[in-house]
């Protein structure tokens, strides 16, 4: 192999903590008084970033060849970005239930 | 006719009439195995299984006025403590992967043990709170606070997911044993690995979508 | 470079040879034969379809003794019917189309046609098929079953296939096994798109660039990604179901539902929701079909036409481009559904901007076609017919694509009309063309081209007398999935139907000339050369068939791409891909 199948040890466990400190800020979140929505969009976010440091540090893909890539998530991120169509009728769902009502 | 080649070499360039990249053949224009590629495309496709399921919860939800939030404190502290147990155990098998790429064969198996003790931590944790739950008369039909498909989001969700938790034990032992054995190489353990931080990547979206837009705030 | 290699030495034993081969040859042939069992059976179903529309009451031979329930008396009951279909849309389209254009030719050819010895997983290959195999017992099971098969079409729409047996025979275990059935078929489809996707990248001989690949490995390339992507979510979408069918969740029940009388208890879930699940994957899925055969008809235009494809960039983008559009377009199934209104203006646009690239590459067909040197052999009949066939399906879907005309036409006999002549009729196509085209390399002899043509011919003009009258009694209102029409609207179009029921019966026989042919030629026909139709392709610079590990123990070497056709060089018009000529300085 040209370059080491892991990054440095320091850098995973900085990125152990990391995940630690962004779960233990998920949590914090939760227990604050928010709107559903806002609280959906910033765990998501937070979501999103742990996700990607798992991928990036502990999958390794950072240290890829940039193909690998690009060959892979923008794929799965349009994927995800397709499925959120079927959120048009899930609210149009929530509004003619509570008319019902 | 097909003539031979004596050895894999990768892209080289032809100068002649025109410029060509030639594609060397025998090696991955990625730069890694086979079986790597495999593992990658796999967990492309699995990713999106599980999407399709999580956005299956977020449409019923989002159309839900009744949708219970009954995850008490005890309840999130030990879903929190089942995320810290399935990072670590993440930290654990990139040990292993790091190990068996320097030969460390031992020092391999015994992270490989390590990680896959963490996954049973999860999974005996995951059943108690199952049971907990169960015994609160939670099922995937029904449920004393809210409307019947929050059990069923709930079993569905974290079943799929302990699946993969356990089938990955499964696999890891196994992989622990071969890599032993000297059967496996670094690559099956790299590739192994993988899987390993997928399914610690699910839970990532997991436990907040289910656990903490659950939570019982008031 | 570790890895990348399978057996040195080939197998022996009957089991190791021919049930549990890991020859990425012999696979293909399971999965074409699995392909071809498959639509016997479907034809069979269709057969029983549009006999018992036309005559309703005539007492069918065997069928009161094979579904006492279904068939009382041999008469087809309007449920039966309903199964009938259902078995056959689900069969057809899952392991007819999705099989052996893909898996089947796909693993035939595409490590050959880019110089590898097999596959990039053999093991999982084996496995794949089986899993696939398995998936097709579980389908069959339900025609043996007490109820009988599902009702509810291959699209499986909840309520009626959510829950249970209160909502018809066939809604039990039939719909269980169904559901089954197809989230193996899901599996087995994964794997293998990850198979195909890996050898495409990893496996090229050395000099086989992708620009010198055979349309046909884009094709698979392609259909491969869109199958790891959107099978995964039909996986999902079945494990919803069978849950909801017996765990008691309601992923897809409304509260309220009253079936048969019984109010369910189930609450909280959405039909819409299977229906956009299911066309997420539904859309691409029609591509996967139908993908396989654009590589295929390319690649067998340019052969027979002696001339190189025209416009190869262009025709790779445009397939790329298909199958990335084929992701937005799913809600197209859905405009009556009771969706947003605004969703379908949204699905309508890329639904009619698909039409684009699908053009573009008819076109490329056509101005390779023209003024070559054709050769009339059976395979360039079939891809001449598929040009056809498919631009008249596919003129039909425009005026599905668009919301205000789909309100009439949705649910009625224009789609039938419509899919059939892309899927039933062009992406079999396309199957022919490949069976004639490979059969030589497949199985070392030739078919008889005499009875190829005569399939040929009454095929052609037998599918347009099936499928052109649907689009008309569709125009008219004819609604789909009835089995029967009673009222005065309805009874002046019967003949229509007759008239394809009789055109069906005729087609359908003239299919045995094709069964004949390839059982026949298997044994009898003369012994095939290594390269009859002088095409260029690698798969032509090895026996026929090819030993065990396709190069005998030889790693080709590639200077050329891949339709070098016109040009004469030495007596020939062709140059072969590995021809020394233009072989790199200094290897």
């Amino acid at each position: 192999m040209e370059h080491a199948e892991t990054a440095g040890l320091r850098i995973v466990f900085s990125v152990w903590f990391g995940l630690l400190g962004l779960t233990v800020l998920e949590v914090i979140l939760a227990y604050r008084q928010l709107p559903l929505q806002t609280m959906l969009t910033m765990l998501m976010f937070l979501s999103v970033i742990k996700a990607a440091l798992i991928i990036a540090y502990f999958m390794h893909l950072r240290y890829e060849q940039a193909s690998l890539f690009v060959t892979l998530i923008p794929a799965l991120v349009f994927i995800l970005i397709m499925m959120t169509a079927i959120f048009a009728d899930s609210s149009r769902l929530a509004h003619m239930r509570s008319l019902v009502q | 006719m097909a003539s031979s080649v004596d050895s894999p070499i990768s892209a080289a360039t032809v100068h002649g009439d025109h410029d060509v990249t030639v594609w060397g053949g025998g090696a991955s224009p990625y730069s890694i195995p086979s079986k790597k590629l495999g593992m990658w495309l796999f967990i492309v496709s699995d990713a999106i299984t599980f999407s399709a399921v999580i956005f299956a919860y977020g449409y019923l939800r989002l159309a839900a006025a009744d949708w219970p939030r009954p995850f008490v404190a005890a309840s999130i502290g030990n879903a929190t403590v089942m995320t810290f147990v399935l990072l670590s155990s993440s930290v654990a098998m990139v040990l292993a992967v790091r190990a068996s790429g320097l030969g460390k064969v031992s020092g391999a198996v015994g992270w490989l043990v390590a990680t896959a003790l963490g996954g049973v931590v999860f999974d005996i944790l995951h059943i108690h709170e199952w049971l907990g739950l169960i015994g609160e008369g939670v099922r995937p039909f029904h449920n004393p606070w809210g409307t019947p498909m929050f059990g069923a989001a709930f079993f569905t969700m974290t079943g799929l997911h302990m699946l993969h938790v356990t089938i990955g034990v499964v696999y890891l032992l196994v992989i622990a044993v071969g890599f032993g054995r000297r059967k496996f190489s670094a690559t099956d353990v790299e590739v192994s690995g993988l899987y390993w931080h997928f399914v610690d990547l699910v839970w990532m979206f997991i436990f907040p979508l289910v656990y903490l837009l659950s939570a019982k705030t008031t | 470079m570790e890895e990348q290699v399978h057996q040195h030495t080939a197998p022996t034993g009957f089991i190791r040879k021919y049930i549990f081969s890991l020859d990425h040859k012999v696979i293909g042939k399971q999965y074409y034969f699995l392909a071809v069992f498959s639509v016997f059976v479907g034809m069979i179903l269709s057969w029983l379809v549009r006999i018992h529309l036309v005559w309703p009451n005539v007492h069918i031979w065997g069928l009161g003794t094979f579904s006492p329930t279904g068939a009382p008396g041999g008469v087809i009951s309007p449920e039966y019917y309903l199964s009938l279909l259902t078995l056959h849309g689900t069969l057809m389209v899952f392991f007819v189309l999705t099989t052996a254009p893909q898996a089947g030719f796909g693993n035939y050819a595409l490590p050959i046609q880019i110089g590898a010895e097999d596959m990039a997983f053999p093991t999982l290959n084996m496995l794949s098929f089986w899993v696939t195999f398995l998936a097709l017992c579980s389908l069959v099971a339900t025609l043996f079953v007490s109820d009988g098969p599902p009702i509810s079409g291959w699209t499986a729409y909840p309520p009626l296939s959510a829950v249970g047996s209160v909502s018809g025979p066939g809604e039990g275990m039939g719909q269980n096994l169904w559901a089954v059935s197809i989230a193996l078929f899901c599996i087995g489809s994964l794997l293998g798109a990850l198979n195909f996707i890996t050898t495409t990248i990893d496996l090229r001989c050395k000099g086989m660039t992708l620009a010198r690949m055979p349309l046909t490995c884009w094709a698979w390339l392609v259909t491969a990604i869109l199958s790891l992507l959107s099978f995964a979510v039909l996986f999902a979408a079945c494990v919803l179901l069978i849950l909801d069918r017996n765990a008691g969740t309601s992923f897809f029940l409304p509260s309220g539902l009253l079936v048969n009388g019984q109010l369910q208890n189930h609450s909280g879930g959405s039909p819409l929701l299977w229906q956009h699940l299911f066309w997420f994957f539904g859309h691409p899925e029609v591509y996967i079909a139908i993908v396989p055969g654009f590589g295929l008809i390319s690649h067998v235009l340019s052969v027979f036409s002696r001339k190189p494809v025209l416009g190869y960039k262009l025709i790779v983008a445009c397939l790329l481009g298909i199958g990335f559009l084929s992701f937005t377009v799913w809600g197209h199934h859905m405009f009556v559904s009771g969706m947003s209104p605004y969703s379908g203006f949204l699905f309508s646009i890329p639904t009619l901007i698909i039409t684009i690239p699908a053009t573009i590459v008819t076109l490329l067909w056509l101005g390779t076609v023209f003024g070559g040197r054709l050769r009339f052999t059976t395979s360039m009949m079939f891809a001449l017919g598929f040009i056809s066939v498919f631009v008249t399906g596919g003129l039909g879907g425009m005026f599905l694509a668009q919301p205000s005309l789909d309100i009439f036409l949705h649910g009625t006999y224009f789609v039938v009309g419509h899919f059939h002549m892309v899927m039933g009729v062009a992406a079999i196509f396309g199957m022919f063309a490949g069976t004639y085209f490979w059969f030589p390399k497949m199985f070392g002899r030739m078919m008889n081209e005499r009875l190829g043509k005569t399939h040929f011919w009454i095929t052609f003009v037998g599918v347009y007398c099936i499928f052109m009258p649907m689009h008309f009694i569709g125009l008219e209102g004819m609604p789909r999935r009835y089995s029967s029409f009673v009222n005065e609207v309805m009874q002046p179009l019967m003949p229509v139907h007759k008239f394809m029921t009789i055109a069906a019966l005729i087609t359908g026989a003239s299919q045995f000339l094709f069964f004949i042919n390839v059982f026949w030629s298997m044994y009898k026909g003369p012994k095939a050369p290594e390269n009859p139709w002088e095409s260029t392709t690698l798969e032509w610079t090895v026996p026929s068939p090819p030993p065990f590990d396709n190069f005998g123990g030889k790693h080709p070497v590639v200077s050329h791409d891949a339709y070098e056709y016109g040009d004469v060089k030495n007596g020939k018009d062709y140059v072969m891909q590995t021809d020394p000529a233009g072989q790199p300085a200094g290897s």
